[in-house]
């Protein structure tokens, strides 16, 4: 929090997101959640420990899983920022949107915007990922609604999915 | 069931698309043009007096567009039952948390930085923390000196103990001859168990915007559990009229648990926007959720059974503590009601219930899941385990040997109906039979399995009405006012007006709570009712629309109105399905015009309206004893809308070196009287276990004099991914004892799913290296001292 005597100048930022390119003004402490929430409207980036701690706001950069509230979005600069708003594509919703629909992971919904995100980071880099490495990659995001069960189901559901895509 | 297409399949939710690819809008994504953002300043001390405020500096920072203090809100105090709280502390602060001041400014940033420059001097007070020690007859501390002097809500009627002036409510159930029952006993067990604070954790936290009106109403949209309730108490402390305070479902919310039902944000919000004219979002961060955003009661209970040496139950005397924190909020309701806990699952001839609201100096607690039952089970169901240990019998036996059975007496006199719960046990016993045999696992490891039973009642009364309107083109709305709080209710309502109408969901449109247009839903998405009441308030309204349409189609079709039906958009003729005419014909035709030139036409923008009003009545029973009337009970009263009951067992393995627990399998069997979707109904179980795992052997809201030591999901642990069993380990079982007023027989599941789940891993780590843990949460450090002294260390 700034305190009362310093004041800061907006910066000038430019975002890509989704694959768009944005220009905002954002102050230096702004988290790269609270510009592409209020500032650029993906209201689907959702904050709920605002603390690095449960991963509902998870983004992902580079193809890289973040924590988007404890990120400065000045660092997200020059990079290729993925929110649940576009990882449907023309074609159809990706296997993991399909999949979470399909086997009921979802229940209040909160968490799900960073649970898939993470899903598609972690399957992006091992489609052979095993129930245990599922589990292990998506310890940092919490739920508390689901008790994991269907998001595991989910995913390891997916991934067949994703496997059968890649291999043509 | 046979027979139904849409109702008992596990249709896919409606909400899901909305919520994988982002679109789904919660309250906390709402922005209306010109809103501030509010922020609250909190007591640093659990009990002080407020000398005086300093806003001056905090009044002068650009964007700040009001501050308010005790000075500006109502002198009425507010409440769910005891009227005991400020909007802010006007003169006194009781707990760590308690608001004190608020700001609303143009950015959060700024309302935060404003909080920073107010000063508040305090002069510090004795707190009491121990609920015991507040319970008792001449306690250090009273936390409300004036409660005498309060005023008290009428749901529950409450009962203060003069000689305990820190007591805002006592229940009482007398039952039998509870000292005969022990004098007939062979065996008396008597035990304290304890429970510890939990928070609910939603995922969105706490949040509302309020407009103050200029004509003096408000609009407030809000994500909360049940926009009537906020509605009433907003009329309460503002001396308002239903008509003048319109409270909105903003859409999804992101959890609830049972949290959102009080009022949090709303009443400051309010101010702020009545100082400013201006909307006023607050939203808690996770830390204030955790402070200030309520909490599970804390419960210390005294529990002594007298049984027969066959294991019969003959007595059972249960003296409970409830800690409300400094305001009871739903407590006394809790403390009301958590007695049923101890009502539905054994036959006990013999029983006494006493159940205390306690004020402390600690942060409030409200309602959760489960609502008392699951820390009143907590001690019945560990305690079963003891009795069975000492009486050299099965567990699972003694649980058989006392269960009680469709149309049995419960110890208040009401009738046993719809109660699925043996075939539960059945289930579940046999499931953890083929588990292995050993309790030696590698190293230190070692193995233990146990059951528990549960059981949730829904609450009465509950007033629920649903409209549904059928438009020209076939579609279905369905207005009524059930909170989407993550359970998936508007799912399932969908389903039984698609039912009702032998459509599919597509045809169905849910719509949004709005006390302003949908219709009145007396206490929300609570008490697990919406399915039950709102459910049956669909069907009524369905049946009404139907019997229009069937009056309008009867000229068309030249059937009498008992003969129609109607599928898939068209109305029939049962004993000649040939004669038939659409939904949509039926407001466009030409046919219409006749008899009169207007006589049955319906404009294809026109809409039929049906109307469906459900109400479940309590029985009344008597303030000393809980006791429904016998000629009451015979004719079917009941002191609730129904009971769910689950029973859960669990595989653990403990280490005898550190004390840590895994639990390695779940077996969950669950009675909800009819899936109306089963998959969603396996939602709200694998759920329910993972709280209820949570609450068994790491979840605790720690304090230290007073103040939360651990508010982030850092220190306070809620269940991860690899907390759970696997999914093979996790297995699932729907059964159906149908109750006669449920929708095609269903009742509610979502409180039930936690009732058993602490109590489970509690005897399954007994099992595993007999030690008995009495108080939750069952970490590690407490089995590892156990451990130690059981080995004489
Ligand atoms: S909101 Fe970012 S980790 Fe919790
Ligand atoms: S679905 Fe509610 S937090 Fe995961």
């Amino acid at each position: 929090m700034p305190c009362e005597e310093v004041t800061y100048m907006k910066q000038r930022l430019e975002l890509k997101v989704n694959g768009q390119t944005y220009e905002v003004l954002v102050d230096p402490w702004q988290s790269l959640a609270d510009v592409l929430r209020e500032e650029l409207g993906f209201t689907g980036v959702k904050v709920s420990c605002n603390s690095g701690n449960c991963g509902s706001c998870t983004v992902l950069l580079d193809g890289k899983a973040v924590k988007s509230c404890i990120m400065f979005a000045p660092l997200a600069k020059g990079k290729e920022i993925l929110t649940i708003e576009g990882l449907a594509t023309e074609s159809g919703l990706h296997p993991l949107q399909e999949a979470f629909i399909e086997h009921f992971a979802v229940q209040c919904g909160y968490c799900t915007p960073g649970m898939i995100l993470m899903a598609k980071a972690l399957l992006d880099e091992n489609l052979d990922a095993t129930e245990d490495e599922i589990r292990e990659g998506l310890v940092g995001n919490l739920c508390r609604c689901t008790g994991y069960v269907k998001i595991v189901e989910a995913i390891m559901a997916a991934k067949e999915k994703m496997k059968v895509t890649s291999s043509h | 069931m046979a027979g139904h297409s849409v109702v008992g399949k596990s249709i896919i939710r409606l909400d899901a698309l909305d919520k994988v690819t982002g679109k789904a809008k919660y309250c906390e994504d709402l922005k209306l043009p010109g809103m501030l953002y509010g922020k609250v300043l909190r007591s640093p001390y659990p009990h002080a007096h407020i000398t005086s405020i300093d806003t001056s500096r905090a009044e002068n920072i650009s964007g700040v567009r009001a501050v308010i203090t005790g000075r500006d809100v109502p002198e009425k105090r507010y409440g769910p039952s005891v009227f005991d709280q400020h909007t802010l502390a006007r003169r006194v602060v009781r707990y760590v948390g308690d608001p004190v001041a608020a700001v609303a400014a143009d950015s959060v940033e700024v309302a935060e930085r404003a909080l920073g420059l107010l000063k508040v001097e305090y002069e510090k007070l004795p707190a009491i923390f121990d609920i015991e020690e507040a319970w008792e007859k001449n306690p250090p501390v009273i936390v409300h000196r004036d409660l005498p002097k309060y005023e008290l809500g009428k749901f529950p009627p409450l009962r203060l103990v003069p000689d305990r002036p820190n007591v805002c409510h006592l229940r009482m159930l007398r039952h039998g001859d509870v000292e005969r029952g022990f004098k007939e006993a062979d065996l008396i067990v008597e035990n304290k168990f304890t429970t510890t604070r939990i928070q609910h954790c939603p995922f969105e936290p706490h949040g509302s915007i309020a407009q103050a009106e200029s004509d003096g109403s408000l609009t407030i949209w809000a994500g909360r559990q049940s926009i009537f309730l906020a509605r009433q108490y907003l009329c309460k402390l503002f001396d308002l009229l239903p008509s003048q305070v319109r409270v909105i479902a903003s859409h999804y919310i992101g959890g609830g648990f049972g949290s959102k039902v009080t009022l949090y944000t709303e009443p400051i919000g309010v101010m702020l926007s009545m100082k400013t004219g201006r909307p006023v979002k607050l939203t808690f961060s996770r830390e204030e959720m955790f402070s200030s955003g309520g909490t599970r009661i804390p419960f210390v209970i005294r529990i002594r059974d007298g049984v027969k040496k066959d294991g019969t139950l003959v007595a059972r005397d249960m003296e409970m503590l409830l800690g409300m924190g400094a305001y009871a909020g739903s407590g006394p309701l809790i403390t009301r009601n958590c007695i049923y806990g101890a009502v539905a699952t054994y036959r006990i001839p013999n029983a006494k219930i006493d159940a205390y609201a306690v004020y402390t100096n600690e942060p409030p607690v409200t309602s959760f899941r489960g609502f008392g039952s699951s820390q009143v089970l907590w001690a019945i169901e560990s305690q079963m385990d003891v009795i069975a240990e000492e009486l050299g019998l099965d567990a699972v036996e003694l649980r058989r040997k006392n269960l009680l059975e469709e149309g049995d007496t419960n110890i208040t006199g009401e009738i046993v109906h719809s109660i699925g719960i043996r075939e539960c046990l059945d289930k579940v016993a046999e499931s953890l039979e083929g588990s292995p045999k050993s309790k030696m696992e590698g190293g230190p490891w070692r193995r233990g399995k146990g059951l528990a039973l549960g059981n949730k009642y829904s609450m009465a009364p509950t007033a629920a009405v649903a409209i549904v309107k059928v438009k020209g083109d076939g579609t279905i709305e369905v207005h009524e006012s059930a909170d989407e709080i993550g359970q998936g209710c508007h799912t399932v309502l969908a389903q039984i007006a698609a039912e009702e109408f032998g459509v599919s969901v597509d045809e169905v449109k849910m719509v949004w709570g709005d006390t302003a247009f949908t219709p009145y839903f007396s206490r929300g998405s609570t008490s697990q009712r919406t399915t039950f009441n709102v459910g049956n308030a669909i069907r009524l309204a369905c049946q009404d629309a139907k019997r229009q349409i069937f009056e309008i189609a009867a000229e068309k079709v030249h059937a009498q109105i008992q003969d129609m039906d109607i599928k898939d958009g068209a109305i029939y003729v049962r004993s000649d399905p040939s004669q038939r005419i659409s939904v949509t014909e039926l407001f466009t035709s030409e046919r219409a015009l006749s008899p009169g030139e207007f006589g049955d036409y319906v404009e294809p923008s026109a809409e039929i309206l049906g109307k469906g009003v459900w109400v479940t009545r309590p029985a009344p029973s008597d303030p000393e004893t809980a006791q429904i009337p016998e000629n009451v009970a015979r004719m079917g009263g009941r002191l609730a809308g129904f009971f769910g009951y689950g029973v859960q067992g669990v595989e653990v393995l403990v280490n005898i070196e550190t004390g840590e627990v895994k639990v390695e399998k779940v077996v969950a069997a669950s009675d909800v009287g009819y899936p109306l979707n089963p998959k969603m109904c396996e939602q709200q179980i694998e759920g329910g276990v993972a709280m209820g795992i949570g609450s068994a052997l790491w979840e605790e809201v720690a304090l230290d004099k007073g103040k939360v030591v651990n508010p982030n999901f850092g220190n306070y642990k809620i269940v991860t991914s690899i907390n759970m069993p696997k999914i093979e380990n996790v297995k699932v079982f729907l059964v159906s004892a149908p109750h006669k007023e449920g929708p095609y027989g269903a009742k509610g599941t979502g409180e039930t799913q936690m009732t058993p789940t602490a109590p489970a891993v509690a005897n399954a780590i007994y099992n595993a290296v007999g030690v008995r843990i009495k108080d939750l949460p069952i970490t590690r450090e407490r089995v590892f001292r156990v451990l130690r002294e059981k080995a004489g260390g």
